[in-house]
């Protein structure tokens, strides 16, 4: 049976500058990281929080939209995470902007573990008009 | 382990380049990735039907955040573990996209160096490019070296 998607449509001009998202709680597994290393071809990477995209995850749980590029990213490395311990990320709209005529919504999250230690801080920018990028490139 | 900046005073200069990381893109790698944080469904980093529906592309593309993570291992490597993963920082604008088959060869060179109460701020601009020699991302980043890897001032 197909589910209903009970999110809200995203309103790019209605959305707030500074909304705050549910905190989100995950536990990073030893699992989680080797696949992260494999993946990245990596096996000292110590940041497998980046795969998680947590910046956008809860934007994700609230919104629905046609979907989203990435169009630049930051990261901040404070301290490399313990397999095993709880993660809690806090995430927000810290920007939104138009450019060219196309919309950007910019998100930042921290993360911090269950002892308290600061993880990372990532802001994402994201196009909002995903099929720009076939418009540009789908043909090479 | 770590990196020539754990064992040893370095002498880092502006216009000194940092050793290039070159990755070869495939789309198992790019499952891994995606697979990591258990983001099994599909989507435009796995599915090639996803991704023809959402970005109008014929295949695949990498997330973004792979090129970051490559980004962070070359800093991680010049600066060493214990500088960069507690200071460093990348800031990288996508600007073509990666996909399964690219090798894309990530190089940086030194900008500037910010004093700083324990140290220098050391800037990197950053730039990635794939085999046909065309520029996937560029950004910049940075760490903070404290001084005690820093040869003394006479």
């Amino acid at each position: 049976m197909e589910q209903i998607d009970t999110r809200t449509p995203l309103d790019w001009d209605a959305l707030q500058v500074g909304e705050t998202f549910e905190r989100f709680e995950y536990v990073l597994t030893q699992e989680m990281i080797d696949t992260y290393r494999k993946g990245v071809m990596d096996p000292e990477a110590s940041f497998p929080t980046i795969a998680h995209k947590v910046d956008v995850r809860q934007y994700n749980v609230k919104y629905s939209d046609d979907g989203s590029v990435n169009a630049r990213c930051a990261f901040h490395c404070y301290n490399p995470p313990v397999a095993g311990k709880k993660l809690t990320v806090t995430a927000w709209i810290a920007d939104k902007y138009l450019r060219r005529g196309k919309n950007y919504i910019v998100t930042e999250a921290v993360s911090v573990d269950e002892d308290g230690r600061l993880i990372d801080r990532v802001i994402t920018h994201e196009l909002k008009q995903p099929s720009e990028v076939g418009k540009k490139w789908g043909g090479q | 382990m770590g990196g020539p900046m754990s064992n040893a005073v370095r002498n880092i200069q502006i216009g000194d380049e940092v050793s290039p990381v070159v990755k070869e893109m495939t789309q198992e790698a790019i499952n891994l990735f995606e697979g990591s944080a258990g983001q099994t469904g599909p989507s435009q980093f796995t599915d090639d039907h996803a991704a023809r529906e959402t970005l109008g592309t014929q295949g695949t593309v990498a997330s973004g955040r792979m090129s970051l993570t490559f980004a962070i291992e070359m800093l991680r490597k010049y600066f060493g573990n214990d500088v960069f993963n507690h200071t460093g920082v990348v800031d990288l604008r996508f600007l073509r996209p990666v996909r399964p088959g690219d090798t894309i060869t990530f190089s940086g060179k030194i900008t500037e160096m910010l004093r700083e109460p324990n140290g220098s701020k050391v800037m990197v601009d950053i730039q990635a490019q794939n085999q046909n020699g065309d520029t996937t991302g560029v950004g910049k980043g940075s760490a903070i070296v404290p001084m005690a890897f820093l040869p003394s001032e006479e």
